[in-house]
């Protein structure tokens, strides 16, 4: 599959929002404003979802028009029109196209290859997926995608994950910014490149016997080969200074 | 999704705006549903925690332009007041919008009304010097409110001074409108459809005219079928067509084909507009005198003489070009009371002025034919452009406002009476700049050298126009000249009036421009 490297999968679903309104707003606009009050980084509820390097959500409005392509031939046959009339050239151009609705658009790079992996790490974002957004309210999956077509006849979380399968693309978009490692393996690596450059500057010029003295006792603190902790949290983003 | 799924999907999306993420007045006036009482309120920022707190609170009974789907029952259909709010850019930087976005901004906009000056004609009189206090300040916010009666927008006034105080005075309301009776320094500004000797609402401004005849179509409007003769665009075969939305509406394409400039993330840019406030005072006795006086001399009543300046008659916006003299009104009356709704509305707006290329029964100097020339740039040689009115469909706004004050008969220039003006349009300097420096302000276009457009214009007393007639006939044109200003400018600003979600996204300070 074209959509799996080294250890990762990059996952990209597009799921139809049903055109209509929640009262005065769009099921679209709705959709917008459920994923705009989703807290980010650790308090996101893709943190939560095991193995998870990156996700996000937005809604996709419709497609972009380019316009006509650029080429490298001398003259294409409209331009050569244009030198009798200003219309041939306009006629030449593309056709506008237009997505017939708005898309639910989640993309996320994860750990695992086999499509096995695709389906235990589908099931978990169904299971694990509860977050409180900004306005202290308690939310499941389905707060997210219910305005989606055909969404209302997911009950289960057999149900999401074909619905999920269903809706993804074969497609590589991958975030470049991490390896094939587990999610702990580089949360972890995360961290001890940080506590390391910490412990280089607070010894800078220390005698050969304190630093031997201070590496020991950071070595037990850090420790290197636990990958539960201390460590990095899912979904943090920046350096800890403490 | 299988394709049958997709195919389940009532709509086409794109075929139709998203009209519930438009903001209210937008793509159809407020006049349309009874708003006929409005007040202009402006803030400055002072902190901006504090102010997006009040933006998020605003922002929930913010109209949106949904009822202009009238086969729709809206909540705006059954609210006796609406609220909308915009931002200059001065105001974007104070809310803390990234720089990458600020960025995105066109210049004109970024730089601000005053600063435009020279290119507006904004000069003499109409300088900054002479506009209302409000506009010697910072203003950053702008709050419209339209309602059915004064005590609904009242009500609606008081709503928004709570939050404001609720979520601990973040803006603050700034004074200094001129009032009727010589105050400097009001809370805000008001304004209220005209009414006649019975108390009806008259639709008509303070010179007398009938105002608000006939807005730009555009593609996506609900009613677009039915009002888009004489208000689209032009094409071959006298046929019209809706504009392109991306003329008025950001983030979509334009009559280029192009998206109009607009900043980053397209999420702040969507289904947003920029509008040109400003504050038009009109010297009605001035405007009477100088009427009177050139009648006197005018061959045709005083009534057809107005009708000349506008190209619309007074009493009931009959185009001239259709009813081109006092004889011809009375035939264009008769026709129009024996019409019915849809065939008035017709006659109100579907004209061109390709049996009029010389001006002899709209003058090029007219202020209907300066202001939209339909194919008239043409000049008669068909096929000059890719269709008659290709130069003029660039150019285009959306008009929007009410007037302000009264003016009786004892009235005199001194009094606060005019209009309050409100273009909408996606590129402030290519449609609305343009239009008030290369046609109100200047005639080449229209063959008419420095000749400015006669009601307009920022006259000094010197400058002529020409009220032309039929080549051949045998009659000389007749001059109107020493026109004196009718009106001028009392402040006012641009803003960037962003759609619903867009304005949500900046009050939940999350406006991400990479």
């Amino acid at each position: 599959m074209a959509n799996t490297g080294g250890g990762a999968q990059a996952l990209t679903i597009l799921s139809p929002i049903k055109n209509g309104y929640l009262g005065e707003t769009t099921f679209a606009d709705e959709t917008f404003k459920r994923c705009m009050n989703i807290r980010i980084h650790e308090e996101s509820p893709l943190a939560k979802i095991p193995d998870t390097y990156l996700a996000r959500l937005y809604v996709l409005n419709d497609v972009l028009y380019e316009s006509k392509p650029a080429n490298d031939t001398i003259l294409n046959l409209n331009d050569l029109f244009s030198l009798f009339k200003g219309k041939y050239r306009l006629r030449g151009l593309p056709k506008t196209d237009k997505l017939k609705s708005r898309y639910l658009v989640f993309s996320s790079n994860f750990h695992g290859e086999s499509d096995e992996d695709l389906d235990r790490y589908l099931k978990n974002l169904y299971l694990h997926w509860d977050y409180t957004d900004y306005y202290g309210k308690r939310h499941d999956i389905h707060h997210i995608w219910r305005h989606c077509v055909a969404y209302d006849k997911v009950k289960s979380a057999d149900d999401f994950v074909s619905y999920m399968r269903k809706c993804a693309l074969d497609t590589s978009l991958f975030f470049n910014g991490s390896n094939g490692d587990s999610l702990k393996e580089q949360l972890k690596a995360l961290y001890l490149k940080q506590e390391l450059s910490r412990f280089a500057i607070n010894h800078q010029g220390k005698s050969a016997g304190e630093i031997q003295t201070a590496w020991h006792a950071f070595i037990d603190r850090v420790r290197p080969t636990d990958l539960e902790a201390p460590s990095w949290k899912p979904g943090q983003s920046t350096v800890r200074t403490s | 999704m299988t394709s049958s799924v997709m195919e389940r999907q009532a709509k086409v999306a794109g075929k139709t705006l998203n009209l519930s993420d438009i903001q209210g007045n937008v793509v159809r006036a407020y006049g349309h549903i009874g708003y006929f009482h409005a007040r202009y309120l402006f803030f400055r920022i002072n902190d901006p925690g504090n102010a997006r707190a009040f933006l998020t609170r605003v922002a929930e009974r913010v109209t949106n332009s949904a009822y202009a789907d009238s086969k729709r029952n809206t909540r705006q259909t059954t609210s006796k007041a609406s609220t909308n709010v915009a931002f200059t850019f001065a105001g974007l930087q104070a809310i803390e919008l990234p720089a990458g976005s600020l960025m995105g901004f066109p210049q004109e906009f970024a730089a601000g009304m005053k600063k435009r000056m020279s290119i507006l004609g904004d000069e003499g009189s109409s300088a900054p010097e002479h506009w209302d206090n409000i506009w010697q300040k910072e203003v950053h916010l702008w709050v419209s409110i339209n309602g059915l009666s004064n005590a609904d927008v009242e009500e609606r006034y008081q709503w928004i001074l709570r939050q404001n105080k609720d979520s601990g005075d973040g803006v603050e309301l700034l004074s200094g409108h001129r009032g009727a009776a010589g105050e400097e320094d009001l809370m805000f500004q008001t304004g209220a459809i005209l009414r006649d000797e019975n108390g009806n609402p008259s639709g008509k401004e303070h010179f007398g005219y009938r105002d608000g005849i006939s807005d730009p179509v555009f593609e996506g409007q609900p009613n677009a079928p039915d009002t888009v003769l004489g208000r689209g665009k032009l094409l071959a075969g006298d046929k019209w067509a809706p504009l392109a939305p991306g003329e008025f509406l950001l983030g979509h394409l334009d009559e280029a084909q192009e998206y109009p400039k607009a900043p980053m993330p397209r999420s702040l840019a969507q289904n947003g507009t920029f509008m040109v406030y400003r504050k038009l005072h009109q010297n009605v006795a001035t405007f009477r005198r100088y009427l009177d006086d050139s009648a006197a001399q005018f061959e045709g009543s005083k009534e057809m003489l107005a009708a000349k300046f506008c190209g619309r008659w007074r009493d009931n916006g009959a185009p001239i070009v259709d009813a081109p003299d006092d004889a011809g009104k009375k035939c264009w009356d008769a026709r129009f009371e024996a019409a019915d709704a849809a065939e008035k509305r017709r006659m109100l707006t579907d004209f061109h002025y390709n049996d009029d290329i010389d001006g002899a029964r709209c003058p090029m100097s007219g202020h209907l034919r300066r202001m939209n020339p339909r194919g008239s740039l043409e000049f008669g040689q068909k096929g000059a452009f890719n269709t008659p009115s290709a130069l003029a469909d660039r150019r285009r706004i959306l008009r929007r406002g009410l007037p302000y004050g009264q003016s009786g008969p004892d009235t005199n220039d001194a009094d606060d009476h005019g209009i309050i003006f409100m273009a909408l349009n996606a590129s402030i300097e290519r449609q609305f700049e343009f239009v008030q420096q290369q046609w109100v302000n200047y005639g080449n276009d229209f063959k008419e050298g420095n000749d400015k457009e006669i009601l307009l214009g920022n006259h000094t007393g010197e400058g002529k126009a020409v009220l032309q007639v039929e080549p051949g006939s045998g009659k000389p044109p007749h001059f109107l000249t020493k026109l004196p200003r009718f009106v001028e400018c009392r402040g006012g600003d641009y803003f960037f009036v962003p759609g619903i979600t867009a304005l949500k996204m900046i009050a939940a300070g999350i406006v991400d421009p990479t």
